[in-house]
């Protein structure tokens, strides 16, 4: 064979070599998690081993949209995960145990349930002692109906409430606020001189007291990214995604004999005084945490932090109570 | 007709048809405001109407996944995410037809997710056929002149 | 009007031609990015818009192909193509030049049913109607681009010459039919030469080189369509009587075919430039969900649509305008001669319509070079270059003067094929008029 022949087959052959070869030796050695929409598998991995004090570093890459990235109960900044580019997140651990990670970007219906998890091993440090939720200290049943009896006639404003507060022996505790429902509170007054309009408006001044600005801040940007999309921008349960929601619990209200207040349903009108002004917030505090079991309404335990809970239960009776003015 | 007159004169005429100015209607500006439902792969409404000079207001809803809506033309853009509706504010000075785009990936069709803008009248489109409609005219003469 | 110029008059031109080694230089590196872009496709990011092979496939190929190579040089990019080349190289049992033993292939004719550009015809339809998920699917495109890589291999093993570019290849069918209005041209020199000329090692091959793989009788060649511009019959002839001549545009459609596979490719391209102006760049979200929707109902009723407006809708109109006028050709002649009008307007249809994306979308490409797989790679910096549409102030007018001048191109190709079939252009005209509103409405 003559030497150029020889030479460019060679080459030809090398060059194949490097096309297949090359993309396949990088795709492997490159872990990378991969970002896809909960019904096309959501994390891939989405268990991560991870060890206290070592950090860990993580790529990730969208799959089809955007999606976003933070681990629950941890103080991080979500980073966000864009389709088709690698996203690079360092993570460090000074506690073992199971940490749930999730996406921060709307991506469909069941966004929520695109979550998993990272395992950290190490020396465990003492136990913290874990103590129950106040609605599991309360013994309440938060799936009981809490209708509040009656309603006010006007948006309670917390500023017309304070001039009447301070003369009223009130408990401001946090105790007090987080275990009454605003209905109870109002029942609690009826033994002072005021009008029921005037009563509500005391009731919209203790739930006013017993936050901050920066949490009601906090709160409606928790709520905003997290809660707008089913239960509506402005809360009225109308979000992008109610109409999907009602229409899986009506498929599968064909298909299941069960009980039919545990199907996927409508989202809750936060503009609804009569639910909104019976609930406590120790029994939002539970819807939030444990979720809606099998309604549509996701389980916030492993994501939320409880002072995160708080400012975001603070902002949702401000579709009740006027705070402002 | 010396040919080379008559391919001058429709040649003149082409250019009358491409670039005379034509007179505007005199509305008075105002706001025209647009809620955009936007899903896997298509704005709901994509075809918009309005006048020169009017301020548009589009209140982007995304209804599944973060899109986003770039203007062309205009350069303008906006992004939302489900539950977190963005607004796009801008002034339509330039008339004519301008299509829209998301401009966030937001699935396999992302590039084709398009809607329509209209400023005034879409009359580059108008000029366009003018000038088709005077090939057609040219032709037909020179074949008729030939004959 | 111009003359021809011979190109290969010039020593430098024909020796770069002759040689087989720059055209194997380009050769390597077309094979090895196909197999990168396949590679791509199939490992990559499933994200279109980051993935090489969707990018440099259908964005960056597709501009250079019909913004330039297929305007400009016809079948010049059939010149440079890889699919055929490791069929070729196993059938010829060399990469350069003829070995002394060849392997024995069974080098088969392509059975004479077979021979016109049908299954070309059928499998740019195939690949038209699932075109929604194969431009934005990175596995799809390496899936279609590794099919056509093995067909090609195996038609060599069985037939003989280059069977899949001839008879297969969804792209070799309508860059051969435009490549009639390319202003570059292989053509003989002398008639005489060849008639007195022995074995013509041309078709036949000799120790310099093969014969045609495009099956094409370089002697007898009068049109673009089925010359591959391969250069291997200026290598085997004896007599130096082959050259490449530049030349005035679409000279050969002024020698109309009367062929009905190339008309009706005509009307193919002509209606699916339309069909994806309209599905694909339109503001009609149920038309892209339909064509997107490969298998369900809907797309059924696309397919059906589809196939119905380039089957019937078109030619059904054009063959109307031809019934009134009178002819002593029979109606298949006139229908096929004058369908050769509808070549440089569907030529200009695809450049208007693909003007289009490729400007809004040329920004991926600086992205998909740095980071061709989506690994997070940064080679040479433009990873992070965001998505820019380019020059869109001159995209209108730029897509107004490419469908004017396509209209006429195409009543000038009209009038020529008229003239010889003894009636009007005008039914022609008109119809070209009208379908080109249709498509300026369509983009503008």
């Amino acid at each position: 064979m003559r030497r150029a022949e020889l030479l460019s087959r060679i080459l030809i052959i090398i060059g194949i070599i490097l096309a297949v070869g090359a993309p396949l030796y990088f795709w492997k050695s490159t872990p990378i998690i991969h970002a896809q929409m909960a019904d096309d598998g959501g994390w891939s991995p989405d268990v991560i081993q991870a060890e206290v004090g070592k950090p860990l570093h993580l790529k990730f890459t969208s799959d089809d949209v955007v999606h976003g990235f933070a681990v629950g109960q941890m103080d991080m900044q979500s980073v966000d995960i864009l389709p088709g580019k690698v996203t690079d997140v360092t993570l460090n651990f000074d506690k073992p145990g199971i940490y749930t990670f999730f996406c921060t970007r709307w991506c469909g219906l069941n966004h929520w349930r695109m979550r998993g998890t990272i395992e950290v091993s190490g020396s465990p440090s003492d136990p913290e002692p874990v103590s129950p939720p106040l609605y599991v200290s309360l013994d309440l049943d938060i799936d009981a109906p809490h209708e509040s009896s009656l309603v006010p006639i006007i948006q309670p404003s917390a500023v017309s409430g304070q001039q009447f507060a301070t003369n009223l022996p009130l408990d401001q505790s946090t105790d007090y606020y987080r275990s009454h429902s605003p209905y109870e509170v109002f029942e609690d007054l009826q033994t002072t001189s005021l009008t029921d309009g005037q009563r509500w408006d005391v009731v919209a001044y203790l739930w006013r007291s017993n936050t901050t600005k920066e949490s009601l801040e906090n709160g409606k940007q928790l709520y905003a990214q997290n809660c707008a999309a089913c239960h509506g921008e402005n809360g009225a349960g109308d979000g992008v995604f109610a109409d999907d929601l009602a229409q899986a619990g009506e498929a599968s209200m064909q298909s299941m004999s069960g009980a039919m207040d545990m199907m996927m349903q409508t989202p809750v009108d936060f503009s609804d005084p009569k639910r909104m002004l019976g609930a406590s917030p120790a029994l939002l505090q539970g819807k939030i945490l444990r979720g809606g079991m099998g309604t549509g309404m996701p389980m916030w335990g492993s994501i939320f932090t409880e002072e995160q809970i708080w400012d975001l239960i603070a902002y949702l009776y401000s579709f009740q109570f006027e705070y402002e003015k | 007709m010396n040919p080379r007159f008559s391919l001058l004169l429709f040649v003149m005429a082409g250019l009358v048809v491409a670039f005379a100015p034509l007179p505007v209607p005199a509305i008075a500006p105002q706001e025209q405001t647009f809620e955009i439902d936007a899903r896997q792969f298509a704005y709901s409404p994509s075809e918009l109407k309005v006048n020169q000079g009017d301020t548009v207001i589009i209140r982007l809803v995304s209804a599944d996944v973060v899109h986003g809506l770039y203007m062309d033309g205009y350069d303008v853009s906006v992004e939302a995410d489900p539950g977190q509706s963005a607004t796009l504010t801008f002034i339509a000075n330039k008339p004519g037809s301008f299509r829209f785009r998301c401009n966030l990936t937001c699935g396999a069709m992302h590039p084709f997710m398009i809607g329509k803008m209209t400023v005034g009248s879409n009359n580059w489109l108008y000029r366009s056929i003018g000038l088709a409609a005077l090939v057609v005219v040219g032709v037909t003469t020179s074949l008729k002149q030939k004959a | 009007m111009m003359a021809k110029v011979e190109l290969t008059r010039h020593p430098l031109i024909k020796n770069a031609l002759k040689s087989r080694y720059p055209q194997l230089a380009v050769f390597v590196v077309m094979l090895v990015g196909y197999i990168f872009a396949i590679l791509a496709g199939l490992i990559g990011t499933p994200v279109g818009s980051h993935n090489f092979s969707i990018v440099f496939v259908w964005i960056a190929w597709w501009a250079i192909l019909i913004l330039v190579a297929v305007p400009f040089f016809g079948r010049g990019w059939c010149a440079v193509c890889p699919i055929p080349l490791p069929g070729e190289w196993l059938q010829r049992g060399a990469v350069l030049s003829p070995p002394d033993k060849r392997p024995k292939w069974l080098n088969l004719r392509v059975p004479k049913m077979f021979r016109n550009i049908w299954l070309q015809n059928i499998s740019f339809l195939l690949l038209a109607l699932f075109s929604s998920v194969l431009l934005t699917t990175p596995n799809i495109t390496g899936i279609v681009l590794a099919v056509m890589l093995f067909a090609a291999i195996g038609l060599s093993t069985i037939f003989e010459r280059r069977a899949f570019c001839r008879y297969l290849c969804p792209v070799g069918g309508f860059i051969g039919l435009y490549s009639q209005t390319a202003p570059i041209e292989l053509r003989i020199k002398d008639k005489q030469v060849c008639v007195k000329c022995e074995g013509k090692p041309c078709y036949n091959g000799s120790a310099a080189g093969y014969g045609c793989p495009w099956d094409v009788f370089p002697g007898g060649l009068t049109k673009n369509t089925y010359c591959g511009l391969c250069m291997e019959c200026i290598r085997t002839c004896p007599h130096d009587n082959i050259a490449v001549n530049l030349r005035p545009f679409s000279a050969d459609v002024a020698k109309p075919s009367t062929r009905m596979d190339e008309a009706f490719k005509a009307f193919i391209m002509l209606g699916s430039a339309m069909i994806y102006a309209g599905v694909l760049l339109g503001p009609w979200g149920t038309l892209k969900d339909a064509a997107y929707g490969v298998g369900t109902g809907a797309w059924f009723i696309y397919a059906v649509v589809f196939l119905a407006i380039i089957f019937g809708i078109l030619p059904g109109f054009f063959s109307l305008g031809l019934l009134k006028t009178k002819s002593a050709i029979p109606f298949k002649q006139r229908f096929a001669s004058l369908s050769t009008a509808l070549i440089p307007l569907g030529l200009m249809f695809w450049v208007a319509f693909s003007l289009s994306f490729v400007l809004t979308n040329a920004s991926y490409i600086l992205a998909a070079l740095s980071d061709p797989l989506g690994l997070g790679w940064n080679l040479f910096g433009t990873a992070n270059v965001a998505w820019q549409p380019m020059l869109t102030t001159i995209l209108a007018p730029a897509q107004t003067l490419a469908l004017v001048v396509g209209l006429i191109w195409s009543a000038q190709t009209a009038q020529k094929s008229a003239s010889e079939a003894g009636v009007s252009p005008l039914p022609i005209i008109f119809y070209s008029f009208v379908a080109t509103s249709i498509m300026l409405w369509l983009l503008l």
